[in-house]
């Protein structure tokens, strides 16, 4: 599937005749939303994008952190901004995939009032057990399940490893017992203390904890295995076909010119390809797929539809 | 040994260029709002916390923290030269330290405030370093469950000990925990009391409530206190050594106030104005010259300043190692570590001994560096008090309101603050206290969340708080001191019935418990 949409996009830029070229796309400066606070993972990679959009192509960008309610907050303001490619927002599967299913009363629509510009990648969440309780299967996960139960940890209600923990639940049968925490840190820190069974966690942040033997790695919900941590399997291999990833694109207000989404699209292509923003989203577990602007709209639209049932099970509010 | 290696390795933690900056930010800043009558250490840290998300953690809690033990250095300086407390803690100063200046003894007042507060910083970290590592080893041991049975000991703790009516302090902590409520449930997604708006999903950020309920409140209040104009007085500041004979009766003083003030500082709910009063109190009973008490006594200075700068290092005992606040600035620290996802606890020792110990070591650097500071710079402190308050508060208000956009860059919390602004007015207007209106929006979240959490891991077997033994042990402290609380209470009613001449041999120019 992967191959086969890096081909289709290749040859999309191949084929058409009039493509836009990489560059910039307005006089103005333009503000890059972000639904987090600085300092965490999404700020840093909006501001790699700035600083590439103005180091390689001239066009001046300024990061603008606006959390709260789930990036609710920030989705709101911009789609109601003028559509000329000044605002543009990162957005993730907060406000688009998982608000539009959680909350009932959402100011905006998540396609009818954006423009969804260009995707940046992706990273993965795994699921972890303790080193001691000698579980390295899968199979063995589901017994100990079934058994005596599993108390796992998660970011938080309605968080992408709370919903990678009711699919699992959904697929494999069993019923863990949900532990929300405010953020994957704190809820390590319970696991580090032996009062947690398990958690789910994005596997790059847990690398250290891994090699360290702290934390014993079952399978990853990725497509296929992560390029970092070549020995850990996925869930679709093991027979369970189960993927949530966590997503990052590029989306603007509604009814933004075409020719200057063209552009965007391509400029960030162009600097995903550069070796230090490879460099810099490995860190952060993100490995970027080139796709087009409307490759990314009915891959947004596809996360709200196969989403919705793990979210609604994994939420009372639903 | 344990303790001087990490002391040492505590050392070059806060003697890395970037601490030592932040660290002499933070005690320049703090001693600047500590002089500025009204506005105490809790509006400053308020002020700073937007500041902090830009900085390493541990630079972060360096600053804080010198910010916090700045202002009481600055608070006494406007006590001693002006009779206006510029925190609350240093109200005790004002009674021997403002007839001194009077006196014109104002420079040697200064000075031996200067000493007696580094003194008392210094003993107060040694204190921290030698008992917090003590606590840490019960870190491993501490899930949500012992978390819970800590966080209910130490509310009962600073009800208990605290001062003030009971009823009102009572109703501003529930008040505070029903704030605390607002927001998405989180162990259920529920929303509760959000009113539809989503800016409320999150909850009320805590500094909006710190920075309405403490700077825009008390600038209120202080406008309405001194509205016409700025302070006048004319100082001579031209003596600042004490004499043999004054270094010399300062000596024991300083070492009484040190220890009561690191006792009282580590107990959460008592914080440094109670120390600073205590200690005054022992010293007026014990000390050879009691009779020159509250007429300018070097002693009656040293006391207060020696006690609530050891009460300021010390309050971060509970604060990291048992995430309980004792005082209001306190909790403040705690949401500050918790934005960078830094539970404190027992375990915060043991996973983050960095921070810590740099943290530890910070305040023998920033003490040092209040002296140096404090000593050149007297006079220009007593300028500052000369600025007009037209053109002060101003420029505080337009502070307050860059610093809480800049959290979300959203104008509803400015509106916000303001509300929580008003709010705070009235609530000094009616002597309610909005220290524990805060201690509880803090605690009440924390409480609730390790409670459901514990439940949860238990499958809902409550008598896991019981049977956990360092929970039941928890637990059982904390009926025998409400035993105690009540039983004393019962018997100070009686002996009030019965002799209604009992006077107290100080009476404490403020009883207000905030940090």
């Amino acid at each position: 599937m992967k191959h086969f949409l890096a081909i289709s996009a290749a040859a999309l830029v191949i084929a058409a005749p009039a493509v836009a070229e990489p560059g910039k796309w307005s006089d103005e400066p333009v503000r890059i939303v972000v639904t987090f606070p600085p300092g965490g993972t999404s700020d840093l990679i909006a501001r790699v994008l700035a600083q590439y959009f103005e180091s390689e192509y001239g066009q001046k960008a300024v990061v603008d952190n606006r959390p709260g309610a789930g990036g609710t907050v920030a989705a709101d303001f911009v789609a109601e901004q003028a559509p000329d490619g000044t605002t543009l927002i990162l957005g993730n599967n907060a406000p688009f995939t998982i608000a539009p299913t959680q909350f009932e009363d959402l100011p905006y629509d998540p396609m009818g009032d954006f423009t969804h510009i260009a995707y940046l990648g992706a990273s993965t969440p795994a699921l972890f057990v303790q080193p001691a309780s000698g579980i390295t299967t899968i199979d063995e996960y589901i017994a100990q399940a079934k058994g005596d139960g599993i108390t796992y940890g998660s970011s938080g209600v309605g968080s992408i490893t709370h919903i990678l923990g009711k699919a699992v639940d959904i697929e494999l049968g069993i019923e863990q017992i949900h532990v929300p925490y405010q953020g994957s840190a704190p809820a390590i820190q319970d696991f580090r203390a032996g009062v947690l069974e398990a958690y789910y966690d994005m596997v790059a942040l847990n690398g250290d904890l891994i090699t360290e033997g702290e934390t014993q790695p079952i399978a990853l919900a990725a497509p296929e295995r992560s390029a970092a941590f070549p020995e850990i399997p996925t869930f679709r291999e093991l027979g369970h076909d189960i993927v949530i990833e966590n997503w990052t694109g590029l989306s603007g207000p509604s009814g933004m010119d075409p020719e200057m989404v063209k552009t965007i699209n391509e400029t960030v292509a162009a600097i995903m390809q550069l070796e230090p923003v490879i460099e810099r989203l490995a860190q952060f577990g993100v490995e970027h797929t080139p796709m087009s602007a409307e490759e990314f709209t009915t891959f947004v639209e596809g996360t709200i539809t196969t989403w919705e049932p793990l979210i609604k099970a994994a939420n009372v509010n639903g | 040994m344990e303790i001087l290696a990490g002391f040492g390795n505590g050392l070059l933690v806060a003697l890395q260029p970037e601490n030592l900056l932040y660290c002499f930010v933070g005690v320049f800043l703090g001693t600047f709002i500590g002089v500025l009558p009204g506005i105490g250490s809790m509006a400053a840290i308020s002020m700073i916390l937007p500041l902090t998300f830009y900085l390493e953690p541990t630079s972060a809690l360096v600053m804080i923290a010198g910010v916090y033990y700045g202002a009481e250095y600055g608070g006494s300086i406007a006590s001693i030269l002006m009779n206006i407390p510029g925190t609350p803690s240093s109200s005790i100063t004002c009674i021997d330290g403002y007839p001194m200046a009077r006196d014109g003894r104002a420079g040697i007042a200064l000075f031996g405030s200067a000493v007696a507060s580094f003194g008392g910083g210094i003993i107060g970290m040694i204190v921290m370093a030698v008992l917090a590592p003590g606590l840490a080893e019960l870190a491993l041991n501490f899930g949500p469950t012992e978390y819970f049975a800590v966080i209910l000991l130490g509310l009962v703790a600073a009800s208990a000990v605290s001062n003030g009516n009971p009823i009102k302090g009572i109703t501003m902590v529930v008040a505070g925990l029903m704030l605390g409520t607002v927001g998405v449930d989180i162990t259920t997604g529920a929303e509760r009391f959000t009113m539809g708006i989503p800016e409320m999903r999150d909850g009320v950020h805590l500094v909006i409530v710190a920075m309405g309920l403490f700077g825009v409140g008390e600038l209120i209040v202080s406008i309405r206190a001194n509205a016409k104009g700025a302070l006048q007085n004319e100082i001579d500041y031209k003596k600042f050594y004490p004499s043999r004979a004054q270094w010399k009766a300062m000596f024991a003083p300083i070492l009484r106030g040190s220890g009561i003030g690191s006792f009282f500082g580590a107990l959460p709910g008592t914080g440094q104005t109670v120390a600073s009063a205590v200690a005054y109190a022992v010293e007026k009973k014990v000390s050879p010259n009691r009779e020159s008490f509250g007429k300018g006594a070097i002693e009656g200075v040293a006391v207060p300043e020696a006690a609530n700068n050891s009460a300021t290092q010390t309050a971060f005992i509970p604060t990291l190692t048992l995430g309980v606040p004792g005082s209001a600035s306190m909790a403040l620290v705690i949401g500050a570590l918790m934005m960078y996802g830094i539970v404190p606890g027992p375990r915060l020792l043991v996973e983050h001994s960095d921070l810590f110990w740099g943290l530890v070591a910070s305040f023998l650097i920033g003490n040092i560096l209040l002296l140096i500071l404090n000593i050149p710079l007297i006079g220009l402190w007593v300028r500052l008090l000369k600025i007009p308050y037209r053109y002060m508060y101003p420029t505080i208000i337009v502070l307050i309101c860059i610093g809480v956009y800049s959290l979300n860059n959203n104008v509803f919390d400015v509106w916000l603050t303001m509300a929580f602004g008003w709010a705070g007015y009235l609530m000094r207007l009616f002597r309610f206290e909005p220290a524990p209106f805060l201690i509880g929006f803090v605690i009440g979240p924390m409480m609730e969340e390790q409670l459901r959490r514990a439940m949860l891991l238990s499958r809902g077997d409550a008598t896991v708080f019981l049977t956990r033994p360092i929970s039941g042990a928890l637990i059982a402290i904390t009926v025998l001191l409400l035993i105690y609380a009540i039983a004393s209470a019962l018997r100070a009613r009686r002996r009030a019935a019965q002799a209604t001449d009992v006077s107290s041999e100080i009476e404490a120019p403020s009883t207000s418990n905030k940090g």
